[in-house]
C-alpha cells in the first residue's frame, strides 16, 4: 500500500519532524498564501534522497549521495500564477515563502489578516507501487556486484566490446500536497534506474549501444534475467551499429518496433493534447476535438495508473488521482490532459496530469504513461508488407514543435528492409513528420503492445520527468527519413 | 547587498570550510562547494501576468578522498546536522568503492589561491517588481509590433534575473568565492497565414541589465524571424551547400567542444579520439578559449577544483592544441588539468578564409540551404554520425527565395569540420560561444523529392 495515511505518516516523519512543522503551521501558511484572494492556492512539499554507483573501466570507483527538501508555494488568480520556493521549510520560513508569493501581486499585498486553513480532506491509498525507500539500504555490496556482472557479461559477449559504463541510481521521494480547499495528501515514490552504455570497435570504426531498466522498486525488482536481457540489448545494438551503413534519404514506408518507438505518439500526439497549449490556442490540434485526426485503428491512451511504471502516480503533484484518458479513440480526437490551472480556466476537470520536476518547478499538464493501443496485425506480416523502407526498433528521444505539429526523432537501431526482409543495419537517421499527417498514414497496427524499459523521460519548459511510452509494432506508409546516403 | 541573495559570502565560506574540516577529522582530504542562487522571473502575455516567481536555492556538495578512494554527497541544507550527514554519506561511499589512483585532489601548487578573477557580477535592479516592469514593457512593445501586421500574434514576454554566490574550499587551504549575476529577456512571436502557424523568439542574456538588447530590437527581431518563416516548404533531397546561421553554428561548436572534453576522451566516447596534435578541421579555422573576459557568460577565475583556466588555442589552423580537462580526466589521459572541471569557458571560432557579413555569406553560399533552427536530432558521440531536422531558407544566386521546413541534414561531424569553407563576420555571442555563420560546401539534405 501507498498514498493515503501511509504516505502522510511518511511525510510527517521525513518533512514535519526535522523541520518542526505540523498541520496547524501548514494551515496558517496556506491561509497567508490564499489570503490575497486566489482561485487556487497550494503548497507542495518534497523530500528526496538519491544514491548512485558508477562503473567505469571495469571498476565501481565512484558513488554519490544527494538529499534535498523544500516547498513550492503557488497561487492562481484569474489565470495569473504567482510562485515562490524555498529549501527551508521550518514554520517561520514557510510563512515567509507564502508572504513572498503575496508580494508578487502587482503593487504587493501583505497587509490583510488571513485565517488558517483546516486540512480535513484526504486521498485514498493506492497499490501502484510500494511505499519503500530504496536509498535506506546503505550497503552497496549487492548493487556493486550487479554492476560488475554487467561489465563482465557485456565484455564476454564479444571481443569487439571495448568499453562498458554502467550506473545505478536509487531515489526515494516523499511528497505532500496541501491546498486552500483543505486537502492534505501524500505519496511515496521509490525509483531505481539501472543503465549502461557500451562501445564496440573494429578496424577503426566505433559504435555505441545503450540500454536500461527503470522501476518503481528496490533491488528485488531487478532479477538476473532482466539484467542479462539489458546487457544483450546494449551489446547487440553496438555490434549492429558497427556494421551499419548510411541510412537512405527521402520519403518511404517505415515499420516501428514495439515499446520505446511509441515515443512517436508521445511527440506527435501527446504534447499537442496538453491542456495549456489548448488554452493558449497554440496547439496544432486546437479546435479539432471530436474530429478524425488519425487512421481508424489508432487509439492513444494516457494512463497514470499502470502498476510499477515510472509514469504512474498515486496522486499527481496537485493531489489529484490520475485518470485513464483516451486521447484518440479509433482515430478520433477525444481527450486532453489537464492540470488544475488549465482545467479551471477551460471549464474542464483535472485529469490528474499536473506534474512538476520538483518543488522548485511549477506544475504543468504533463503525460504519464502514453501508448498506442494494440491492433490486430501480426508483427512479422507488418515487416513482410514493406517493399523498400526501414524498420526502427530503438530511438534516441524526439522533439515536437507544438505550434506546427512538426516532430522528429532519431534512430539508434534500425534496419533497411527490402522485399519484406531485414537487409542491413542502418546508421542513425532522423525521421520527421507532421503529427496529424503521420497519424493518417498509420496503415497496420500490431498485436504486440509493449511499454518502454523504464528509461523514457520527457522535457517541457525546462522540466524533465520520467514517463512511459509504448506501442505495438506498426507501419506508417509515408515518413521522411533523413540519412546520409545520397 | 544584492537584490536576490539571502545568504552572504561569509555564510557560504563557513559552510564549505566546516564540511572540509569535518572530513579532515575523519582522516579524509576533501573539497566542498557551496552554491546559493536567487531568482526573480515574470512572464507577461497580452497585458496579463502569466507567471511571477521569486525564489531561492542552495546546495552544498562534498567530495572526500580517503585511502585512494572517493565519495561524493550533497545537501540542500547548510545547517550543521545536514553537513554532518553529508560527510558521513561521502565517507560511507568511499568505504564501499574500489580504489582509483586517479581520484585525488589536484596538486596544491596548481590551485589559484589568489590572483585575478574576472568580473561576473553587474549591479542592476533585479527585484520582483523590476522584472514585472521589464516583462510588461517588453510585452507592450511586442503587442504593438504584432498589431501592425495581421499575420502576427504576440506570445509571452519574459524577464528573468538571477544572482548567484559560490564558495569553494579544499583541504589544501583553498577557499575562494565568486559572485555572479545573469539577466535575460525573451519574447515570443507567432505568425500565421493560410499555410499554418509558426512561432519564433528572440532573446538576450547578459550579466548586467544595461548590456541587454533593447526591447524594441528584441520584439522586432522576433517578428521578423516569425514572418520570414511563413510559407515554408520542403525542397527535394539533394547534396548542396549549407550556411548555418550563428545560433545553429554555436550548437555545432558545442558538439565539437563536447568531443574534446576529458570525460569523453578517456571514456572513448568521442568521435575525435586521441586528437591532440591532429588536424581535425579545415586549416583556416581557429577556436580560442578565454576564461577571463570581464562579464563574459562563461568566464571564471577558477574551476570547481580551484584551478584557473587559460587564454589559449583549442584549434590552431585546424589542429587540436588543447582538451578540456579536470585533474581526474587529465590523470586518466596522462595529462595535466586545464582548469576545465566545469566544461569550457568562452569560446570563439574564427577563420582566415575569405569571408564577409551576412549578405556576403549568402552570396558565397550562392545556391543552397540556410539553417536557422535545429528542430531536433542527435550526434552519436562515438561515431560522429550527425543527423538533424532543420528549418531555414532556400537561397538562389545569393538571395533568399523561400522559407524551408520538413527537411533533414545528415553527415558526420569530422567530415563537416573538414568541409567548412569559411566563418562569417556576422559574429554573435550565443551563451559561451562567439561565432559567425558557418558555410559548409557539400552536405546531404533530405526532403520530399
Amino acid at each position: 500500500m501507498n498514498g493515503g495515511d501511509i504516505a502522510l505518516d511518511r511525510a510527517r516523519a521525513r518533512l514535519f519532524e526535522p523541520a518542526g512543522l505540523d498541520e496547524a503551521a501548514i494551515g496558517r501558511a496556506l491561509g497567508e498564501l490564499a489570503g490575497g484572494g486566489a482561485d487556487l492556492a497550494d503548497l507542495y512539499f518534497e523530500a528526496s534522497s538519491t544514491r548512485s554507483w558508477q562503473l567505469e573501466g571495469g571498476r565501481v570507483s565512484q558513488g554519490m549521495f544527494a538529499m534535498r527538501q523544500g516547498v513550492g508555494a503557488r497561487t492562481v488568480h484569474r489565470g495569473e500564477v504567482r510562485f515562490a520556493h524555498s529549501a527551508d521549510i521550518r514554520p517561520g520560513a514557510l510563512l515567509d515563502t507564502a508572504r513572498a508569493v503575496r508580494t508578487l501581486a502587482p503593487g504587493g499585498d501583505v497587509q490583510r489578516h488571513s485565517p488558517g486553513v483546516a486540512l480535513s480532506r484526504r486521498t485514498a491509498g493506492h497499490t501502484l507501487y510500494p511505499a519503500l525507500d530504496p536509498v535506506a539500504v546503505t550497503d552497496a555490496t549487492a548493487w556493486i556486484a550487479i554492476l560488475e556482472r554487467i561489465d563482465e557479461r557485456a565484455r564476454g559477449q564479444d571481443h569487439r566490446i571495448v568499453r562498458v559504463d554502467a550506473n545505478v541510481r536509487l531515489t526515494d521521494t516523499t511528497v505532500l500536497v496541501a491546498d486552500a480547499d483543505g486537502l492534505l495528501a501524500g505519496d511515496v515514490r521509490p525509483m531505481t534506474i539501472l543503465s549502461m552504455i557500451v562501445i564496440a570497435e573494429q578496424g577503426g570504426r566505433r559504435a555505441r549501444g545503450q540500454a536500461g531498466l527503470g522501476r518503481r522498486a528496490g533491488l528485488d525488482g531487478f532479477d538476473a534475467a532482466a539484467i542479462d536481457a539489458m546487457v544483450a540489448t546494449a551489446t547487440r545494438m553496438a555490434l549492429n551499429n558497427l556494421e551499419a551503413i548510411p541510412a537512405p534519404v527521402g520519403e518511404m514506408p517505415i515499420v516501428l518496433g514495439p515499446g520505446y518507438p511509441g515515443v512517436l505518439f508521445h511527440e506527435a500526439v501527446g504534447h499537442g493534447l496538453e491542456g495549456d497549449h489548448h488554452r493558449k490556442h497554440l496547439s496544432a490540434f486546437d479546435g479539432k476535438m471530436g474530429e478524425r485526426i488519425a487512421a481508424p485503428g489508432v487509439t492513444v491512451i494516457d494512463d497514470g495508473g499502470i502498476p510499477g511504471r515510472l509514469g504512474s502516480l498515486g496522486i499527481d503533484d496537485e493531489g489529484t488521482a490520475p485518470d485513464r484518458t483516451v486521447l484518440v479513440d479509433d482515430g478520433v480526437l477525444t481527450g486532453l490532459m489537464q492540470d488544475r490551472l488549465n482545467a479551471g480556466l477551460m471549464n474542464a476537470r483535472s485529469t490528474g496530469n499536473g506534474r512538476r520536476q520538483s518543488y522548485a518547478h511549477l506544475p504543468l499538464p504533463r503525460m504519464t504513461n502514453t501508448f498506442l493501443a494494440n491492433g490486430q496485425a501480426d508483427p512479422t506480416d507488418i515487416i513482410a508488407s514493406i517493399d523498400r523502407g526501414i524498420y526502427a526498433t530503438e530511438f534516441d528521444g524526439g522533439q515536437v514543435d507544438i505550434v506546427t505539429g512538426r516532430f522528429n526523432f532519431t534512430t539508434i537501431e534500425a534496419w533497411l528492409v527490402e522485399k519484406g526482409r531485414l537487409v542491413v543495419p542502418l546508421r542513425g537517421a532522423t525521421l520527421i513528420g507532421v503529427g496529424h499527417e503521420a497519424l493518417r498514414h498509420v496503415s497496420m497496427v500490431g498485436n504486440d503492445l509493449a511499454l518502454d524499459s523504464g528509461m523514457a523521460t520527457c522535457g517541457k519548459q525546462g522540466q524533465s520527468l520520467h514517463v512511459s511510452v509504448g506501442q505495438p509494432t506498426l507501419r506508417i506508409d509515408r515518413m521522411m527519413v533523413g540519412g546520409q546516403a545520397s | 547587498m544584492t537584490a536576490l541573495l539571502t545568504h552572504d559570502e561569509a555564510a557560504l565560506r563557513d559552510a564549505a570550510q566546516w564540511a572540509v574540516e569535518q572530513a579532515a577529522k575523519r582522516g579524509a582530504r576533501a573539497r566542498a562547494s557551496v552554491r546559493h542562487e536567487g531568482i526573480a522571473k515574470t512572464a507577461v502575455r497580452d497585458g496579463e501576468i502569466e507567471m511571477a516567481e521569486r525564489s531561492g536555492s542552495q546546495s552544498l556538495g562534498l567530495t572526500v578522498f580517503h585511502n585512494g578512494r572517493r565519495g561524493s554527497a550533497s545537501t540542500a541544507g547548510f545547517d550543521r546536522a545536514a553537513i554532518d550527514r553529508v560527510v558521513e554519506e561521502a565517507m560511507l561511499i568511499a568505504a564501499h568503492v574500489q580504489p582509483d589512483p586517479d581520484a585525488d585532489l589536484p596538486p596544491a601548487d596548481r590551485l589559484t589561491f589568489a590572483g585575478p578573477a574576472p568580473l561576473l557580477y553587474g549591479d542592476s535592479p533585479r527585484s520582483a517588481q523590476a522584472m514585472l516592469e521589464a516583462a510588461r514593457a517588453l510585452d507592450r512593445i511586442t503587442a504593438e509590433i504584432a498589431a501592425s501586421d495581421s499575420r502576427l500574434r504576440a506570445g509571452e514576454s519574459v524577464a528573468l534575473a538571477t544572482e548567484g554566490l559560490w564558495a569553494l574550499a579544499t583541504s589544501d587551504g583553498f577557499c575562494r568565492t565568486a559572485l555572479r549575476s545573469n539577466d535575460a529577456r525573451w519574447t515570443v512571436m507567432l505568425a500565421q497565414d493560410d499555410g499554418g502557424s509558426i512561432s519564433d523568439f528572440c532573446q538576450s542574456q547578459e550579466r548586467r541589465i544595461e548590456a541587454l538588447i533593447a526591447p524594441e530590437t528584441l520584439a522586432r527581431d522576433a517578428a521578423a524571424r516569425a514572418r520570414r518563416a511563413l510559407g515554408a516548404r520542403a525542397v527535394g533531397s539533394r547534396r548542396c551547400a549549407v550556411l548555418f546561421d550563428p545560433r545553429t553554428a554555436a550548437t555545432l561548436i558545442d558538439i565539437v567542444a563536447g568531443a574534446l572534453n576529458g570525460a569523453s576522451q578517456y571514456r572513448r566516447m568521442s568521435f575525435l579520439p586521441d586528437p591532440v596534435g591532429r588536424c581535425v578541421a579545415a586549416a583556416h579555422l581557429d577556436l580560442r578559449e578565454d576564461p577571463f573576459e570581464p562579464l563574459g557568460l562563461a568566464s571564471g577565475g577558477f574551476d570547481s577544483e580551484g584551478i584557473a583556466g587559460s587564454s589559449r588555442a583549442i584549434l590552431r589552423s585546424g589542429v587540436v592544441e588543447g582538451l578540456f580537462l579536470s585533474s581526474f580526466s587529465g590523470r586518466k589521459l596522462g595529462m595535466a588539468s586545464t582548469g576545465n572541471a566545469d566544461g569550457y569557458y568562452n569560446l570563439a571560432l574564427t577563420s582566415t578564409a575569405e569571408s564577409g557579413d551576412w549578405a556576403a555569406m549568402l552570396r558565397m553560399l550562392g545556391s543552397g540551404l540556410v539553417v536557422t533552427h535545429f528542430h531536433g536530432g542527435k550526434t552519436d558521440p562515438a561515431s560522429g554520425n550527425w543527423t538533424q531536422a532543420v528549418r531555414g531558407f532556400w537561397v538562389e544566386g545569393g538571395e533568399i527565395v523561400h522559407a524551408v521546413t520538413d527537411v533533414t541534414l545528415a553527415g558526420t561531424v569530422p567530415a563537416m569540420l573538414a568541409a567548412i569553407r569559411t566563418v562569417g563576420r556576422d559574429v554573435a555571442r550565443i551563451g559561451a560561444i562567439r561565432t559567425g555563420s558557418i558555410l559548409i560546401d557539400d552536405m546531404q539534405l533530405g526532403g520530399r523529392a
